[in-house]
């Protein structure tokens, strides 16, 4: 009977709950690698093609986004590719490492089931030891199947070992966030506040890879996203970053197991303190509600988004100076022509920030809409339906509280990353105007609106399609952010929802456009308000999409 | 008081092809304590979720204050209190923040009422909801419930989970409230509360309400069981309407249970043996859950 008693009996009840979820994430993940290995080795095939490439890619803002680019002249379709796509793949990895493993562990102990375990014959360690086999089994897998998936593609240029590198890489990176979440799940005192530390972590990795990125690339190293750039596949595949990955991985491990045997099931070391014995005078309905039981939540997305925001506007000055690529054009054009130029440059990297922040702030306004749904099943709201609290004001307070989030954490990134961009530019006169500010604000609602719309649709007439909106933001994303990289043809970027608006604060702003983006988000709502009046609640809602027929 | 605060007409309650509630008919007044008991999963959750409006009745009607319990729900809940039977509370606010909210959902200030029962029920209420225990969870919705004057109460099984002195000071709230004139609808599985508090009873089963009734016109339709020591010897197993006897410990002396209609005649028949002893006990309502729910 020891620590690790019946890990094995835990492991396979865990793979049986998160099969889905786990078949769900390998495939997205194996299938985007291949797409885009595949889409590759179409338009990048030829060096002619590349050569056509490299200059874009040398950009510091495409630096910021995507990694720097290390590649020689004649560099292969395998290194640009690995090149371009390491780091993305890695950040969904490291996504998907973070939500299984608080859920394996942090979310199974907020809702009794872990003290239900515990209560068997079971080791003290058996529950965290099954989730490190499941985060372990599922990235792991991912990476072999993506190591088999580019032998398959056969990019001009790759080498055996350095798709392996790449599997292993990001499997490895996938893996060590998973292991820092268990230990997030181990130090914060439930699951919200896990998934809220380990994104922190995350996070601040993410600054540290983009700005040394950007500005001092032997600091990369800092950071272990850093590491996944430093792999190099294809030129001079690098063991030691699986190396760091490993070390780091088994340093979070053991922290995690050491914390797991010394807490009360339960606690974190953030102890619960007393609170108020009565109300604060604004508590006094769902709405209020809803912000009281969110607000850190929405705190830490503000807050978060705005340093990310501020750390790409960090990089303002190296982004707009043209010279930095191309020294000739100080000869050539006269001063004006080199601002214009230079402010062309920000423009357009502002507009790829304000893609990202769009598509960032719509995740937890759609989170906070799908809550009514959780809330809902998970019986959080029995107690307000005996009350005369009316449908249409739950749905209406959550959808609002939803809006005004995804709006906020929008401007809070928005304004993070034109306040320092400006400010650390040497031509004040080369940034951002505040009309420039405003068209990126219109530009942006319109499409976090109908996100919202459609999950407050979804929500009100077919509960089980909340994945279907996640799918669609995450492919709206993708292929807008991808699409030029890509090539990918006009019709499929246009279904995605960011495609409907020309870019903007680098386009002027069509306000036929926004009118009828604002009118279509706002006739999903009152369908899904339509729908969530009349369904049954406390149920699956299957008979629910009928309704919507029925109304 | 002559319209009767919830009424409820062959309620009929169907998800796809799986019917829930299948025939539910019953009446509470004002005034009246209402007990409504059944099996696990007879669908008395499904009721109570139907009256509050939360899922939409098939067929069939229910009106409390003769409002529509679905067209009417935000009306109706104005005058109603409603104490669910697991409890579900926001984690991460205090016990003390849940009462005021709820209580100001309904339009109604914390009061001196509410600090008594707070007190009355022991609950720490500055405590984090994710730290309490199911009976203090209980506590909280049941000191909301009690401290906001409505006219009709709905407890769903409100007494699991809670101590016996706490379970006291639940009873005698209940019967505070029908004294004011209050209607209650008690869901539970604790039959001797039910017995104590109750003044007519529904039983479900199978989805559908097999008896309503005061208790005492229950009783006549089951069997009393009977002790009776003759002086002559007698075989009271012959006798109609009587079941399971069985020899007593003593010379004559049987035990048996009798069907009420049949009790007359049979103690006609055993008085000419002449009685030396008799004990009579009534059905409780423990007999009574048993005889219809082992019914096949």
């Amino acid at each position: 009977m020891g620590p690790f008693t019946q890990t094995g009996q835990l492991t396979r009840l865990a793979l049986r709950r998160d099969w889905w979820r786990l078949l769900l994430w390998g495939v997205s993940l194996v299938g985007l690698m291949m797409a885009v290995a595949a889409k590759f080795a179409t338009i990048y095939g030829t060096p002619a093609e590349i050569a056509g490439i490299t200059q874009a890619l040398k950009t510091p803002a495409i630096v910021a986004l995507f990694g720097p680019f290390r590649l020689g002249t004649h560099a292969t379709t395998a290194q640009v590719f690995a090149n371009e796509m390491l780091l993305f793949m890695a950040l969904i990895q490291v996504v998907m490492s973070i939500s299984l493993g608080i859920h394996a562990t942090r979310h199974e102990e907020d809702t009794g089931i872990t003290e239900l375990l515990r209560a068997h014959a079971i080791g003290s360690l058996a529950p965290l030891q099954a989730a490190v086999i499941e985060l372990t089994l599922i990235n792991l897998s991912i990476g072999i199947l993506d190591a088999l998936g580019l032998s398959l593609a056969g990019l001009p240029g790759a080498t055996w070992l350095g798709n392996w590198v790449i599997g292993l890489g990001l499997a490895a990176s996938g893996w060590v966030f998973g292991m820092l979440a268990l230990l997030s799940a181990q130090l914060a005192d439930h699951a919200t506040s896990a998934t809220g530390l380990a994104y922190a972590l995350f996070g601040l990795s993410y600054l540290v890879r983009m700005l040394t990125d950007v500005q001092a690339p032997r600091y990369t190293w800092l950071s272990p996203l850093g590491w996944v750039e430093k792999l190099a596949p294809y030129q001079q595949p690098r063991l030691l970053p699986l190396i760091l990955f490993g070390g780091l991985g088994l340093l979070c491990l053991g922290s995690a197991s050491v914390w797991a045997q010394c807490r009360d099931l339960g606690a974190g070391i953030l102890t619960i303190r007393a609170g108020r014995a009565t109300a604060a005078r604004a508590l006094r309905g769902p709405i209020t509600l809803l912000w009281r039981q969110e607000y850190r939540v929405i705190m830490g997305w503000v807050l978060g988004i705005t340093v990310l925001g501020a750390a790409y506007g960090a990089v303002f000055d190296t982004i707009g100076d043209i010279l930095k690529t191309n020294p000739t054009m100080q000869q050539v054009f006269g001063t004006n022509a080199l601002h214009a130029a230079n402010h062309q440059l920000i423009l357009t990297y502002s507009s790829t920030i304000a893609l990202v922040l769009t598509a960032v702030a719509s995740i937890p306004g759609l989170q906070l809409i799908f809550k009514l749904y959780h809330d809902d099943l998970s019986g959080w709201l029995d107690a307000l339906y005996a009350r005369p609290v009316s449908r249409q004001r739950l749905l209406l307070g959550y959808t609002g509280s939803a809006v005004t989030t995804s709006c906020l954490v929008f401007l809070g990134g928005w304004s993070g990353l034109v306040l320092v961009g400006n400010f650390s530019l040497t031509h004040a006169a080369d940034g951002l105007t505040w009309s420039e500010f405003l068209t990126g604000v219109a530009g942006s609602v319109p499409v976090m609106a109908l996100l919202l719309g459609l999950g407050a649709l979804v929500v009100g007439a077919w509960p089980q399609g909340r994945l279907v909106v996640w799918g669609y933001l995450a492919y709206a994303f993708i292929s807008q952010y991808l699409g030029n990289l890509l090539q990918l043809p006009h019709w499929a970027k246009s279904l995605g929802v960011f495609d409907w608006l020309p870019t903007v604060p680098d386009h002027a702003i069509n306000w036929v456009t926004v009118s009828w983006e604002l009118g279509l988000a706002i006739s999903c709502g009152l369908i899904g308000l339509g729908s969530y009046v009349r369904r049954n609640l406390q149920s699956h809602g299957s008979q629910a999409f009928h309704l919507i027929f029925t109304i | 008081m002559t319209q009767p605060i919830l009424q409820i007409n062959h309620l009929q309650k169907r998800f796809g092809t799986f019917t829930a509630l299948h025939d539910i008919t019953f009446t509470v007044n004002a005034g009246e304590v209402f007990g409504f008991i059944g099996p696990n999963g007879a669908g008395k959750s499904t009721t109570i979720r139907t009256l509050l409006g939360v899922i939409r009745a098939s067929g069939g009607s229910a009106t409390i204050f003769g409002h529509d319990v679905w067209r009417d729900r935000v009306t109706i809940h104005q005058r109603l209190a409603y104490v669910p039977g697991d409890v579900t509370l926001w984690p991460n606010l205090t016990g003390g923040e849940i009462i005021d909210l709820l209580l100001r959902l309904n339009g109604v200030a914390h009061s001196a009422r509410t600090d008594r029962l707070i007190t009355r029920f022991a609950l720490d209420p500055t405590k984090k909801a994710r730290t309490y225990s199911k009976g203090n969870r209980q506590k909280v919705a049941l000191i909301a419930a009690f401290s906001q004057p409505a006219d009709f109460y709905i407890f769903d099984e409100p007494t699991a989970g809670l101590d016996p002195l706490n379970e006291k000071y639940f009873q005698e709230a209940v019967l505070a409230l029908k004294q004011q004139g209050k209607a209650v609808l008690l869901s539970s599985h604790i039959l001797s509360e039910v017995e104590r508090m109750c003044d007519r009873i529904a039983i479900i089963r199978d989805d559908t309400i097999i008896e309503t009734g005061t208790l005492a016109d229950m009783r006549h339709l089951t069997r009393t069981q009977i002790t009776i020591t003759t002086q002559t010897p007698v075989d009271p197993a012959a006798l109609p309407g009587i079941h399971e006897a069985r020899v007593g410990h003593q010379v004559n002396e049987w035990q048996f249970a009798v069907e009420a209609d049949q009790l007359p005649g049979v103690l006609a028949a055993l008085a000419r043996h002449q009685i030396v002893a008799l004990t009579s006990t009534p059905p409780t309502l423990e007999d009574l859950f048993l005889h219809y729910y082992g019914k096949e």
